[in-house]
């Protein structure tokens, strides 16, 4: 079945993506505005006439705080605890997602909330099971 | 949209069990699913004076069906309630579920399609069904309950790279709350160990409260004589740095019911009847909030919609409860409807403003902490204190004047908004 905007599965996609460093998302067409990760549809207006984007993968941290010791999903085990963030894109979604250059400690995290907004940039963060989009602290 | 209901509807009934474990907690141990949801509505029924052959639907919410595999709940449980042969709907909006219920009877009423709907909802996020067993239960991971709670949140890109409730409900929000209002993290972290105690007292004076240990008392049980050393020590770790976790949910197993019927025959009923004056329902996926993690635009439409359908303005709500899965977050949302002064909560959980007794109180049950919270059946627990606010029947924690409005805000994880306003007859 194809889905609304011609490609197989958007979800497939972006991760296919992001596999090969390449952050996916859609545009919409009517209202210049940009859905991500990707949808088949606009989230701001709901028109279905979206189209295939990428972004820069530029962003700013806008707060960072970290996950629970016990990860909540078997894929972060390893992973948790991890700083997780406030992430307001260059190209204006806002994400939340992994943060990679701070540890998940009061002190680390006092200082970064001290600091205020910082640029990051987003990486692929490779799982056992998935890439998955993470952002690297940029200095 | 027109937004209104076109005849007065009101609550005639309610029902609330025990909130605790199935395989702990005494007064509801060894339970099974199907006797929590008759318990829960056998009170609900008796209390409007009618029996399940009196309502004409029921709307059974159960969010998570992984641990109570009961699909099609309202035909399962009918012959547990007396409602053989009657309209039904399994429905679920997480943990708005039983009050979105509510609204959805309200509309079917006001329709003129139905005049008595039942609505309950059941939970267990304690224990879930061993092997294959009718009667036995066996307790679940903490994995596990998130693993399964977690299927409500974004399912193709939230939660397979990482998204942590600790982080998105709590710590973000905290942050941007103190950001915002230029509070220190220090008196945050006073703040919360204020509102948590105001939460655990309501809870300590309500025999229904999954915790009913004062903070005080759990201080001492631990050795320690101040109870704010208790919340700064190894006892109340940071799950999402500035928050911890003495100001999250406690999870629970439990029922709740409610009986809304026509408001001109309400009255001819067994108890003292409430109107269901308004309601506002807004759904939104992840990231729930822009760029100010304070400011929920789904909250901010299911407030406006639920003061426009029933008249009301901030300042006549005499109690009210905000969902306090995470405490920074129902505060976010108490300052947003207008109930507290924008950046001053945490001042007013110091000053007891909050308390049952003080002039803004909230969530006299115990809240999502105390009380405890069993996802679909949490919402009607709130609509339940709310009742029995109004109608003076709260016991120890009853607030001093009983309230003629009641605003009850829950989200359904993830994330409905769900607002409704209850007012005197």
């Amino acid at each position: 079945m194809q889905a609304t905007s011609g490609k197989p599965n958007k979800i497939r996609w972006y991760y296919e993506g992001l596999s090969k460093g390449v952050f996916r998302a859609s545009k919409c067409s009517d209202c210049g505005k940009f859905t991500f990760p990707p949808t088949g549809c606009c989230e701001h207006c709901g028109s279905w006439n979206v189209e295939d984007a990428e972004l820069s993968g530029k962003g700013t941290l806008l707060f960072a705080t970290h996950s629970g010791s016990d990860a909540s999903h078997p894929r972060f085990e390893k992973a948790a605890p991890f700083v997780y963030g406030h992430i307001r894109l260059e190209e204006g979604p806002i994400a939340q997602a992994i943060i990679q250059g701070a540890e998940p400690t009061p002190e680390d995290l006092k200082a970064l909330y001290e600091k205020g907004p910082v640029p990051v940039q987003a990486v692929t963060l490779q799982m056992d099971d998935l890439p998955v989009i993470a952002f690297k602290l940029q200095d | 949209m027109r937004n209104q209901l076109n005849e007065r509807v009101a609550i005639s009934g309610v029902g609330c069990t025990h909130f605790g474990d199935l395989m702990e907690t005494p007064a509801i141990k060894d339970m099974s699913l199907q006797e929590l949801t008759a318990a829960a509505v056998k009170e609900a029924l008796d209390d409007a004076g009618l029996s399940g052959q009196d309502v004409d639907a029921v709307f059974a919410g159960n969010a998570m069906v992984h641990s109570s595999q009961l699909p099609a709940t309202y035909s399962q449980m009918s012959k547990w309630t007396g409602t053989q042969f009657k309209a039904g709907v399994h429905f679920e909006a997480q943990c708005s579920t039983t009050n979105v219920g509510l609204a959805m009877a309200a509309t079917a009423i006001a329709a003129g399609v139905y005049d008595t709907v039942l609505v309950f909802g059941v939970e267990s996020t304690r224990s879930k069904v061993k092997d294959y067993s009718p009667y036995e239960r066996e307790p679940i991971s903490h994995q596990q309950s998130w693993l399964w709670t977690d299927m409500a949140v974004n399912q193709a890109y939230g939660v397979p790279q990482g998204y942590d409730i600790f982080s998105s409900y709590n710590g973000l929000v905290a942050l941007g709350y103190c950001r915002k209002h230029g509070i220190s993290i220090e008196d945050f972290d006073r703040g919360m160990f204020e509102l948590c105690r105001t939460r655990r007292l309501h809870g300590s004076m309500n025999p229904k409260a999954n915790i009913q240990e004062t903070m005080e008392d759990a201080a001492k049980r631990k050795g320690l004589s101040d109870a704010f050393e208790y919340w700064q020590s190894e006892n109340n770790p940071f799950v999402a740095w500035p928050s911890r976790l003495l100001s999250l949910v406690t999870t629970a197993d439990g029922a709740s019911a409610m009986v809304l019927t026509r408001a001109d025959t309400a009255k001819s009923g067994r108890s003292q009847p409430v109107e269901v004056k308004g309601f506002g329902i807004s759904a939104s996926d992840l990231p729930w909030y822009g760029e100010d993690p304070t400011i929920w635009k789904n909250d901010e439409r299911a407030v406006e919609d639920a003061m426009d359908m029933s008249g009301i303005k901030a300042g006549d709500i005499g109690y009210l409860h905000t969902h306090d899965c995470s405490h920074i977050s129902s505060l976010c949302t108490a300052e947003l409807i207008g109930y507290l002064e924008p950046g001053k909560a945490l001042d007013a959980a110091r000053e007891g403003r909050l308390r049952f007794d003080g002039d803004r109180p909230m969530s006299t049950h115990g809240g999502r902490h105390a009380f405890g919270h069993a996802w679909a059946a949490s919402a009607g627990s709130d609509t339940y204190e709310a009742v029995l606010q109004m109608r003076g029947k709260a016991g120890k924690r009853q607030m001093p004047k009983p309230p003629e409005v009641s605003v009850i805000h829950t989200h359904g994880y993830a994330m409905i908004g769900t607002v409704i306003v209850l007012g005197g007859m």
